[in-house]
């Protein structure tokens, strides 16, 4: 297990005047989760549109996308348990520990809000700094807990009643129907659309456009070296 | 030769045809006041009775120069609920003389034959089923000399005809084709459910929705009482334009029906079906039967240009009520159909609308932010260089 800070990679060759550092941030159980469920999200919503707008989109016939869209959501079900049964059974949990005080959570968000909203076009330095059990900022901790707690979970479930929706027919049946059921996944499909959009952008904006990308992939953040 | 002789049986068929509707039209003079009488009290008429003195009787049979055996029995008690009930037996059996019955001969050759005749005598009444049929694949079979396709009477019953679904009378023979469907058809046993065996294997006849009404407490569809249609009424009355039921219109029926209903409320429970019983006689070779999926999961797809909301009538047949097409996409449809979807062919136009949204927001946040970063790289620039700004202060 490398430690959470590496020195020996040493300092990084500054950027700019700036002196970097590398942290490891993502352990490879995250990664390896992270890729498969960026790519199998992609293709849930690429088959997901082939199925609700046939008469719009020809990438594939109906039944194809049926058949791959309950596939890769199966995967994506078991994907899950791989980042759920990782952080239970890790001490990086804690990167997912809320803030207990609602007041520093608000002001920690507003001032990230601030930033993204009008400090990054001045050049004014992110005001959130990673480390190894700090990896998210206030808005990401917030969001990331919404997702990954509620969306996703619900999501999958709603996506797995309608897989079979006789097999299922009496929790259908006690959540309101099949409309209802499948109201909740479409309007997580179109949560999901306009994330899966924007968080490659918000991704680039680090020292580097490709600085985060490459850190997901190696598990390695460069950061700036804290002042001596 | 063989369309030679079937273009022999068919004109003998017709002769038989013309003499039946003749003596039908004579006994149905005498009948007809006696039978509209009993009808009344739901009992058989004297001379039905008379004819069941001997054919009730367990057992009654023919033999027949084939060797088979061919059963003269009718069970009265089944004969009293069918919807033939009305017309009696001299309707479909009127060659037959009752001074000499039972004839000393016979011209019946075999069952077979004996069926395919007597299922000539249906078009008098339901000509354009039998027109129907004449070209679909069950006809086919029989001109071919199938000895198993099924005549009027395979599908219908002879003596016991009543308003049985088209998927009960579909399964009775082809109960093994069912599973067969799993093997292509994703969700197969829900697609038998909510879709008529005839919406996809009559593929020529158009198709509607029917919205029925289902009682979750009993697991059992409503049935409207006898002499009290109490479901078009109560539709009538909230149609208030009488254009067909729109969204709302259909949501206060449904709180008027489900007004005194205890814990599980009466829901409406969507089949696709064909808009005439009739056209359900147009039966095509499994090769031309529907299998694409997107005659029904397409948005504006045929099935979904008709809608009706029924009930089932006190004899099994459905009471129908026009319903607007646009209450299947209707926002308000989550309460008062929340048992009917069928993946895009009856998606909600607002969730539509939230999505494009997502895919403008999703492009045009990162585009406009990028622009504003953009126009803001000399500012930049300036306040990075030496004595220029704050940054790494």
């Amino acid at each position: 297990m490398p430690a959470a800070i590496v020195p020996a990679a040493g300092i990084l060759a500054s950027k700019g005047n700036r002196a970097m550092q590398r942290i490891y941030v993502h352990p490879l159980p995250v990664r390896i989760w992270h890729w498969t469920n960026a790519l199998g999200f992609v293709a849930l919503i690429v088959t997901g549109i082939q199925l609700r707008y046939v008469e719009l989109v020809g990438l594939m016939s109906f039944r194809n996308a049926v058949n791959l869209h309950n596939w890769i959501g199966f995967v994506l079900v078991a994907n899950f348990f791989v980042w759920l049964f990782f952080y239970l059974f890790s001490d990086k949990i804690k990167v997912y520990h809320p803030e207990l005080s609602p007041m520093k959570h608000f002001r920690g968000s507003l001032r990230q809000l601030q930033y993204y909203g009008y400090g990054i076009f001045r050049g004014d330095p992110n005001p959130h700094h990673v480390s190894a059990y700090h990896k998210f900022n206030p808005l990401q901790s917030m969001m990331y807990q919404i997702i990954m707690l509620l969306l996703v979970p619900l999501q999958f479930f709603t996506g797995l009643l309608l897989w079979d929706l006789k097999r299922f027919s009496g929790a259908v049946e006690f959540f309101g129907g099949v409309r209802v059921v499948d109201t909740v996944h479409v309007l997580c499909f179109i949560f999901f659309v306009g994330f899966i959009l924007v968080h490659p952008y918000l991704a680039s904006l680090a020292h580097t456009p490709s600085a985060h990308f490459k850190a997901m992939i190696t598990g390695y953040e460069e950061v700036e070296k804290e002042a001596e | 030769m063989g369309r030679l002789r079937n273009k022999g049986a068919a004109t003998r068929a017709k002769l038989r045809g013309g003499l039946l509707a003749g003596a039908i039209a004579t006994i149905s003079l005498f009948v007809a006041p006696s039978i509209a009488a009993d009808a009344a009290d739901n009992a058989l008429s004297e001379a039905d009775t008379a004819c069941l003195g001997c054919h009730s009787i367990e057992g009654l049979e023919k033999q027949l120069p084939t060797g088979e055996t061919l059963s003269l029995h009718v069970s009265g008690e089944a004969f009293a609920k069918s919807v033939h009930r009305v017309i009696g037996c001299s309707a479909c059996h009127g060659y037959v003389d009752l001074q000499t019955h039972p004839a000393a001969t016979s011209d019946i050759q075999s069952a077979r034959q004996y069926s395919i005749e007597r299922a000539e005598g249906c078009r008098l009444c339901h000509g354009d089923a039998f027109e129907q049929h004449e070209g679909s694949l069950h006809a086919a079979r029989v001109r071919e000399g199938h000895p198993q396709a099924p005549v009027c009477t395979g599908c219908h019953g002879s003596h016991s005809v009543s308003p049985r679904t088209a998927y009960e009378t579909c399964v009775g023979c082809h109960a093994a084709d069912l599973a067969a469907h799993s093997k292509w058809l994703p969700n197969a046993g829900l697609h038998q459910e909510v879709v008529s065996c005839a919406a996809c294997h009559a593929p020529a006849a158009p198709r509607m929705i029917d919205l029925r009404l289902y009682d979750g407490a009993k697991k059992a569809w409503v049935v409207d009482e006898e002499g009290a249609p109490l479901f078009e009424q109560l539709a009538r009355s909230a149609d208030a334009d009488g254009s067909g039921l729109d969204a709302g219109e259909l949501r206060n029926l449904l709180r008027e029906i489900n007004k005194d209903a205890a814990t599980v409320p009466r829901t409406l429970r969507g089949r696709v079906e064909l808009r005439t019983g009739v056209e359900a006689h147009r039966l095509s070779d499994k090769a031309h039967a529907l299998r694409t999926c997107d005659n029904c999961h397409r948005y504006g797809a045929e099935p979904f240009q008709n809608v009706t909301v029924s009930v089932t009538g006190p004899d099994g047949r459905p009471l129908r009520y026009p319903a607007q097409k646009e209450i299947l996409g209707s926002a308000l449809s989550v309460e008062s159909l929340p048992e009917f979807y069928a993946i895009g062919g009856t998606r909600n136009p607002i969730l539509d609308a939230l999505f494009v949204l997502a895919l403008l927001g999703g492009i045009g946040v990162p585009v406009g932010h990028m622009t504003l970063k953009w126009l803001f790289r000399k500012y930049r620039a300036g306040r990075n260089r030496p004595g220029g700004g704050d940054i790494g202060k």
